[in-house]
This record gives structure tokens, C-alpha cells and sequence, in this order.
């Protein structure tokens, strides 16, 4: 149940950062794939090297056990993206 | 502290921030209850539970029984909060309206039909949802999640949808891009 709450109230700041980042509209979006607007990528590799540094030095004090890691599976993981890119640019989200 | 409040009220903050925020909900996701945040594996726990209920034959297959398993999960809720979060971010700017079509750039090149918006954001929503499936995660779930554990997929699916993301949007701009 406290999982569910946490879940819930993290749920909210992640998609309060979205929507203040602008990433909840379709012109930012598309502007990171014409390199008008590169909001996305600051966004997404801020977000990457907070979180890294974050949790390794979490890791590193012993507090945390790093949960399972998304399995690599090259042709896969490949793919997945280039068909995930397509739809991304069509629609914005 | 009027700073701060004038800051939460602005429409747009700076990409840097809003990726810090991002940054500290991660960490406490593993932190508080050792989950990654992901979205579109909730989507398929919800499919998976419809599924089940309404085909049972056709979903009881390895990738709804054991992969993404089907039910209200952590991720299920996180969705939820994220819907009331964007709407939240929103109402704090002032910004919140129905609107159906979703901008004015949309408009400009896809023309100005409503309908259109609708399908095309079906369509590509599952070709999306599609690409998420098999790469094992979208942008949140796989790109972020998996490369703040310095996962190598998250590296390769992010390369990919760079990729196919430029040449869709060369397709679709034409000369405008």
C-alpha cells in the first residue's frame, strides 16, 4: 500500500516535470528530431546524469541495491528504438 | 521564497531544472520502493488485464504471462500520477485548457482537420507502444531508467529512435525542415 502512495505522489513530480520542461507539447518534441528546439535531449540527460550520480552514490554508501536492470538485447534494443523514433516524431508524445 | 513560488508559476522552466526534478524522482523511485519509472510497460499491464478478461485464449502467451504480466502495478500508478502531475503543472501556470488539436505547428503541416490529429496520434501511438514492447521500454522506462544504471540497451534504443526520429520528421517537413 505505501508503494502504491509513493507511487502515486512520485507519479505527480514526474509529470509536473514534463508538462514545466514542455515536453507535453508537440512542437517540443518534434523540434529535438529538426534540431530547432533541443529541449528534449537537455531534459532527458540532465535528468540521466542527476540520477546517475544519485544512485551510484547511494550505492557506493550501501543504501541501495540497484533493482533490474533493463535486459540488453542488441538487435532488439535496435530496433525497438527505430520503431519507437517513427512513432514518436508522428505524433509528439 | 517569492522567487521560488514565482518559478513553480512560470509556463516553461528551463529544460535543466525540470531534467533535475526528473533527476531527484528517480532516484527516489529506487530509493523508496527500488522501481524504476517507466509509462508504456503500464500501458501493457493494463492491455494484459483487458486482455485476459475479454480474450483469455489469445493473451495467455509467454509475453502477458510472464514478461508483463497483467495487473494494477506500481507502474500503473505512477501513470496516473503523471496524468494528474502534467495537469497540475498546468493549472500552476495558468495554462490548462481542452484543446483538440494539440498545436498550432501541427496545423502548418499536417493541415488544419481535427480528425486527422486524432488518427494520426492512434496510429503512431501504437507504432510507438509497438517499438516500446520490443526494445523493452520507452523513453522513461528504457532511456532514462536503464541509463542512469548505465544499461548498454538504453544507449542502443536511445541511438535508434534518434535515428528513425530525424528521418520521420525529414519525411514528414519536407523542404520545411
Amino acid at each position: 500500500m505505501t508503494n502504491y502512495v509513493i507511487a502515486g505522489v512520485l507519479g505527480v513530480f514526474f509529470g509536473f516535470s514534463l508538462n514545466k520542461a514542455g515536453l507535453t507539447k508537440y512542437n517540443k518534441i518534434v523540434g529535438v528530431f529538426r534540431f530547432t528546439d533541443l529541449a528534449v535531449l537537455k531534459f532527458m540527460l540532465t535528468a540521466l546524469v542527476v540520477s546517475m550520480i544519485g544512485l551510484y552514490g547511494l550505492r557506493g554508501l550501501g543504501l541501495i541495491v540497484f533493482p533490474a536492470v533493463p535486459a540488453t538485447y542488441i538487435v532488439g534494443n535496435i530496433i525497438g528504438g527505430l520503431i519507437f523514433g517513427i512513432g514518436m516524431a508522428l505524433t509528439g508524445y | 521564497m517569492k522567487f521560488v513560488m514565482d518559478y513553480i508559476r512560470k509556463e516553461e522552466w528551463s529544460p535543466y531544472v525540470a531534467g533535475i526534478l526528473l533527476g531527484i524522482v528517480g532516484v527516489l523511485a529506487v530509493l523508496l520502493s527500488n522501481s524504476l519509472l517507466g509509462a508504456s510497460g503500464a500501458f501493457e499491464n493494463i492491455a494484459g488485464l483487458i486482455g485476459k478478461a475479454l480474450a483469455p485464449a489469445a493473451f495467455n502467451n509467454m509475453y502477458f504471462n510472464f514478461i508483463m504480466p497483467p495487473g494494477i502495478t506500481w507502474g500503473v500508478i505512477l501513470l496516473v500520477g503523471v496524468f494528474f502531475g502534467g495537469m497540475l503543472g498546468a493549472f500552476s501556470s495558468g495554462t490548462f485548457k481542452w484543446r483538440l488539436v494539440s498545436d498550432d505547428q501541427w496545423k502548418k503541416v499536417f493541415g488544419p482537420q481535427v480528425w486527422k490529429r486524432w488518427v494520426l496520434a492512434f496510429l503512431g501511438a501504437i507504432v510507438l507502444e509497438y517499438g516500446a514492447g520490443i526494445a523493452g521500454g520507452c523513453t522513461s522506462g528504457l532511456a532514462i531508467s536503464g541509463g542512469m544504471l548505465l544499461a548498454p540497451a538504453a544507449y542502443l534504443f536511445i541511438a535508434g529512435m534518434f535515428a528513425s526520429g530525424i528521418v520521420t520528421a525529414l519525411i514528414v517537413y519536407r523542404k520545411g525542415y
